[in-house]
């Protein structure tokens, strides 16, 4: 459902160009827990970027759901990450001005749904993350993982086929995190998708499918780890296996 | 999807640079009504119609000190002197110049002073039967004065007989309308309407009645004397370049001032007026650029503070032109509460000014195009940095600081 | 600590240019509109003599029927008869008091030298000089005596003695007013201010008379005067003996009383008279009725400052306070914003009253600088007044007072507008800011 083809990405400052990503490809199956891991600044955040669309890609092929990312005009891009893509930030993201119910009704107006069907569907989460008696709370009187809860319903709320998190737990302690990953694990189990971004590599090994961004391009863990087999087979004067 | 309510409950939540819009643009509203309403009297006031051809005329004043001259004689001379001059077209002594501030009042009444009957104030103008030609108007009803009614005299022994009126003076002596061959008095002094004009204006403008002007066929040359040209409109700088030399070659005894155009002579005399009118265009020009500057800066300012948070509407789905709505709609609510403040505070302010500086009282129109136009350019002074906000990039979200 | 305050405000400014350039702008242009009307008004509604406009009092005497209507507030006629003025001329009290009256005269040497040029000329008693402080250059007033007879003397002001005597001392010298010979006994310095409080009827922001001359004379040489000559009934005047002992208004009358005893006496004096006048059924008046205003209440009564004024001085104060709400909510916007800083600050061992005073030093510093950006506005918006009205040439400009007063108003009300923002951001609980990013 999700298929990147030697995806690319420059960043062009005025004089060097920066390869954030380099032949990427990816392909994602319905259902999939994914965890992307990678050291600091391997193009971890632009992929994501680039998977929920926020960013545009420099070359290759995006496919989400047999639509071609590549040709949608910006308007297009926004209702599709409204329809399909949720996401959750490390820094929650969440609107100070508005209480968890208007934060959580923010992509639900976008996509024009009825006040009341809105109204179910806010309660229906916040009931999920456990915050439903905080409704009418600002973001600021909540703990950490509190407004990440909150995140995450507003990212649910929207019955998005994907689930995007950028260190969604970066920003939070052991134990907030270990409630926020067991959400997201339930979460997918009730059918989202889910790319997840982490650097927590306990966090990751709980994922079933890891990922690792290098250097702007992808090392699916299998790979890696044939990768590295390969290497020693090298060493050992094998041929290499064919990828 | 005009997103009303969480925009208004937002605004609630950060309601200190609200509050400050808010009042700039209620004050504003209630200042630009009120001013630009007397900028517009002050213009119409300006530019009425005076019944002159105000660009052919120029006026002066004559001072002669001979004491052995025989003024009435002299001025005849000078008048036949002045009238021979290429590109004038008839000239003639005065008691007093149209529109200049100066000139001569009197109780107009039914009947003679010894009976003390109500009177009607009227400005008067004293010329001989020419008068009406120099001052280039037209006798509307009746007719002009003969040459054997004008009287020339040194004293008041002798007064005239007949007197052309405007209208409004007629109207005001006989509202029936039958003005014409009627009989009014000044002092004890019979005049006869024999003539009518439409509009002659009186010296004074800003007076209560300045359409109240008789004209009186009476010539009495002074030491002091006022004299009137009109000219072909072209010609009329040229005239006036030389009519000090020509005036002093006719009789060297005299001193000329005053040598005015009539359009100049008004213009000083509604200098003040003038003046009050640039200041108040002045301050409504600055007043809006400083409001819409405001309202520019404050909306910079929160688009600054909100990048995050316009970043995560993008990422969540928000279109680009949802993100200038809600810019729209915050400027648009906080614009329209305060418009709705300034124009009740329009309405006392001009209720002050009506009570305790005699401008007259406000037209409501003023006020509500006031609004419009300040709903407008506060929408406008919203649009750029609205559509600024709008080209946030929604990766703004994924960044960590 | 204050010059370390000073710098950080330069910097926050350095690092917000756009906000800041705006804030300043404001308040440059508030300034500048504010200060261009409140000049002019100033100017306009100065105390002309300030140690004596408590002193010099304009008499006016009710001598019209009663219901009679005047465009004055108390329907009292602003001027006097000829023959009432020169009663009280001539009458013991006070020691000081002058009639006047202005007229127009040709200036000629009787020579063909000079060219006759129009003198605008002041019909006086010998005490006006004295009541209105002229200083002389040469030579002094006429005396009672020369007064008394009616003898053709006069007093030039030094502008005109530059013009026909090149500046000389000309006390005793000859000059023609008309066709009369007259002889100079003094030259007055150039008199300058900027109201005409002694004659307010025709143009109260007019250039004093150039020319002084006894007020006796105006029965012998039968002048003319020039300025408002109103009447209240009809009177046939042919003659100007007639004109003379007629009703008709167009002197003007001052007193110099300098204790509240002799205002009382000289009060008691005019009721006595105006009774003795009721009697002689010049009018028909039950109760006496008179004015005696200083200098600064005869300005008012006349309206000095116009309407007009007023309202444009009111207009540009509010429009201050458009500024001041302009620059609140940018300052709310910017203070604000650095709560983080403040909580570092405050983390530090700054104390609340120190980072408040910090705030109000840097808006403090818009003001200053807002203020003298200001001053340049006001003084492009009154060479704007210059420029559209002569009138207004002489009070189109600003005294030091005003040039002062500028700053002063521009910091004042950037420190008004900065207090709330200031005390929000002393308010900073250092902790909240700490914790997260």
């Amino acid at each position: 459902m999700l298929s990147m083809k030697n995806i690319s990405k420059v960043y062009q400052t005025e004089k060097v160009q920066t390869h954030a990503l380099r032949d990427f490809n990816l392909n994602v199956d319905e259902g999939e827990f994914i965890a992307v891991t990678g050291p600091s600044g391997s193009g971890k955040t632009t992929f994501l970027n680039i998977a929920g669309m926020l960013e545009p890609f420099t070359g290759g092929d995006f496919m989400l759901d047999d639509v071609n990312v590549g040709t949608l005009s910006d308007n297009q891009r926004a209702d599709l990450r409204n329809q399909k893509i949720g996401f959750i930030f490390q820094g929650f993201n969440l609107i100070p001005d508005l209480n968890l119910y208007e934060n959580i009704e923010v992509p639900l107006r976008y996509r024009g749904i009825k006040s009341a069907e809105r109204k179910r569907r806010i309660e229906e989460c916040l009931e999920k993350v456990g915050l439903a008696s905080r409704a009418k709370h600002l973001p600021q009187q909540l703990s950490g993982g509190q407004q990440q809860r909150v995140a995450i319903a507003r990212a649910l709320a929207g019955k998005p086929r994907f689930l995007l998190a950028d260190e969604p737990t970066g920003n939070l302690d052991s134990l907030m995190a270990r409630q926020v990953m067991e959400l997201l694990e339930e979460i997918n189990r009730e059918g989202s998708t889910i790319i997840m971004v982490t650097h927590d590599s306990e966090l990751a090994r709980r994922a079933p499918r890891n990922i690792q961004v290098v250097d702007g391009q992808l090392a699916d863990f299998t790979l890696y780890q044939n990768k590295a087999m390969d290497e020693i087979a090298a060493k050992a004067g094998q041929p290499a296996i064919e990828a | 999807m005009l997103e009303i309510k969480p925009v208004f409950n937002a605004l609630l939540r950060s309601k200190a640079g609200a509050v400050m819009l808010l009042i700039q643009i209620a004050l504003t509203t209630a200042i630009v009504s009120n001013a630009a309403f007397i900028i517009n009297d002050r213009i119409d006031y300006l530019s009425q119609e005076t019944g002159y051809p105000e660009d052919e005329i120029f006026s002066f004043t004559v001072k002669s000190f001979d004491p052995n001259l025989d003024l009435s004689q002299k001025f005849e001379e000078t008048e036949t002197m002045l009238r021979n001059i290429p590109g004038v077209e008839n000239a003639g002594l005065f008691n007093a110049s149209p529109l200049s501030g100066s000139g001569s009042a009197t109780g107009l009444s039914l009947a003679p002073a010894s009976e003390r009957g109500p009177d009607v104030r009227a400005a008067y103008y004293q010329a001989d039967e020419n008068a009406l030609n120099i001052l280039g108007i037209s006798v509307s009803q009746g007719r002009n004065f003969r040459a054997d009614e004008v009287i020339v005299s040194q004293t008041r022994g002798v007064f005239p007989l007949v007197v052309i009126v405007t209208r409004t003076l007629a109207k005001e002596l006989f509202p029936k309308g039958d003005a014409l061959g009627q009989t009014v008095y000044f002092g004890s002094d019979p005049l006869k309407i024999v003539g009518i004009v439409e509009l002659m204006k009186g010296p004074w403008l800003q007076d209560s009645k300045p359409d109240n002007v008789a004209i009186i066929p009476f010539v009495s040359a002074s030491t002091f004397q006022h004299i009137i040209v009109r000219t072909q409109t072209k010609q009329r700088a040229a005239i006036m370049r030389q009519i000090e030399d020509l005036m002093l070659e006719d009789h060297s005894k005299r001193v000329i001032i005053g040598l005015n155009a009539m359009d100049v002579k008004k213009a000083e005399y509604n200098a003040s007026d003038t003046l009050m009118l640039r200041m108040l265009m002045v301050l409504i020009i600055v007043l809006l650029l400083v409001t819409a500057l405001g309202i520019f800066g404050l909306t910079v300012f929160n688009i600054n503070k909100r990048t995050k948070q316009i970043g995560t509407r993008r990422a969540l789905g928000a279109r680009k032109s949802a993100i200038i709505n809600y810019f729209l709609v915050e400027n648009a609510m906080i614009c329209s509460v305060g418009v709705t403040i300034g124009s009740i505070g329009a309405f006392f302010l001009g209720r002050v000014l009506l009570q305790h500086y005699s401008i007259p009282a406000l037209d409501n129109m003023y006020i509500l195009s006031t609004a419009l136009f300040v709903i407008a350019i506060s929408l406008l002074s919203v649009l750029m940095p609205a559509n600024k906000a709008a080209n946030i990039s929604p990766s703004i979200a994924t960044r960590s600081i | 600590m204050f010059l370390h305050y000073i710098d950080l405000s330069w910097r926050s400014m350095k690092r917000t240019p756009l906000v800041s350039m705006l804030m300043i702008l404001a308040i440059a242009v508030g300034i500048g509109v504010t200060m261009t009307s409140l000049s002019v008004y100033h100017m306009m509604s100065m105390d002309p003599i300030p140690h004596k406009s408590d002193k010099l009092f304009s008499v006016q005497l009710n001598t019209t029927d009663d219901g009679n209507n005047w465009w004055t507030e108390d329907d009292v006629p602003l001027q006097l008869t000829y023959k009432d003025a020169m009663a009280l001329h001539n009458a013991d009290t006070p020691e000081s008091k002058t009639a006047s009256v202005r007229a127009l005269f040709t200036v000629h040497m009787n020579n063909q030298e000079v060219k006759p040029f129009l003198a605008s000329t002041r019909i006086i008693g010998h005490d006006f000089f004295t009541m209105f402080e002229l200083a002389f250059l040469y030579g002094g007033a006429w005396t009672s005596e020369q007064e008394a007879a009616a003898t053709p003397v006069v007093v030039i002001d030094e502008e005109t003695n530059d013009r026909l005597f090149g500046g000389e001392n000309s006390v005793g010298k000859q000059i023609y007013l008309d066709d009369t010979a007259f002889r100079i006994v003094g030259v007055t310095k150039q008199w300058r201010i900027h109201t005409k409080y002694y004659d307010l009827n025709n143009g109260a922001f007019n250039s004093p008379e150039s020319i002084f001359m006894p007020i006796t004379l105006i029965a012998p040489l039968e002048i003319q005067n020039m300025g408002n000559t109103n009447g209240w009934k009809y009177e046939e005047i042919n003659t100007f003996q007639e004109r003379l002992q007629s009703e008709l208004f167009w002197l003007q009358f001052w007193v110099e009383l300098n204790t509240a005893e002799e205002l009382q006496n000289y009060r008691d004096y005019i009721q006595a008279y105006l009774v003795e006048q009721g009697t002689k059924s010049r009018f028909e008046r039950k109760i006496p009725q008179f004015n005696l205003k200083d200098v600064n209440e005869w300005m008012q009564y006349n309206k000095v400052v116009s309407a007009d004024n007023k309202v444009l001085v009111g207009l540009s104060f509010l429009f201050l306070a458009v500024c001041l709400a302009n620059i609140l909510g940018l300052l709310l916007g910017k203070f604000l914003r650095r709560a983080p800083e403040v909580g570092v600050r405050r983390a530090l061992g700054a104390s609340k009253r120190q980072i408040f005073i910090q705030h109000l030093v840097e808006v403090s510093m818009l003001g200053l600088l807002g203020g003298v950006i200001g001053i340049g506005i006001a003084q492009l918006g009154l060479w704007g007044v210059r420029f559209t009205s002569n009138e207004y040439a002489s009070l189109a400009t600003m005294d030091i007072k005003m040039l002062l007063a500028a700053p002063a108003i521009a910091i004042s009300a950037c420190i008004l507008a900065g207090i709330y923002p200031a005390w929000l951001v002393c308010r900073t609980q250092p902790a909240i800011y700490l914790k997260t990013q």
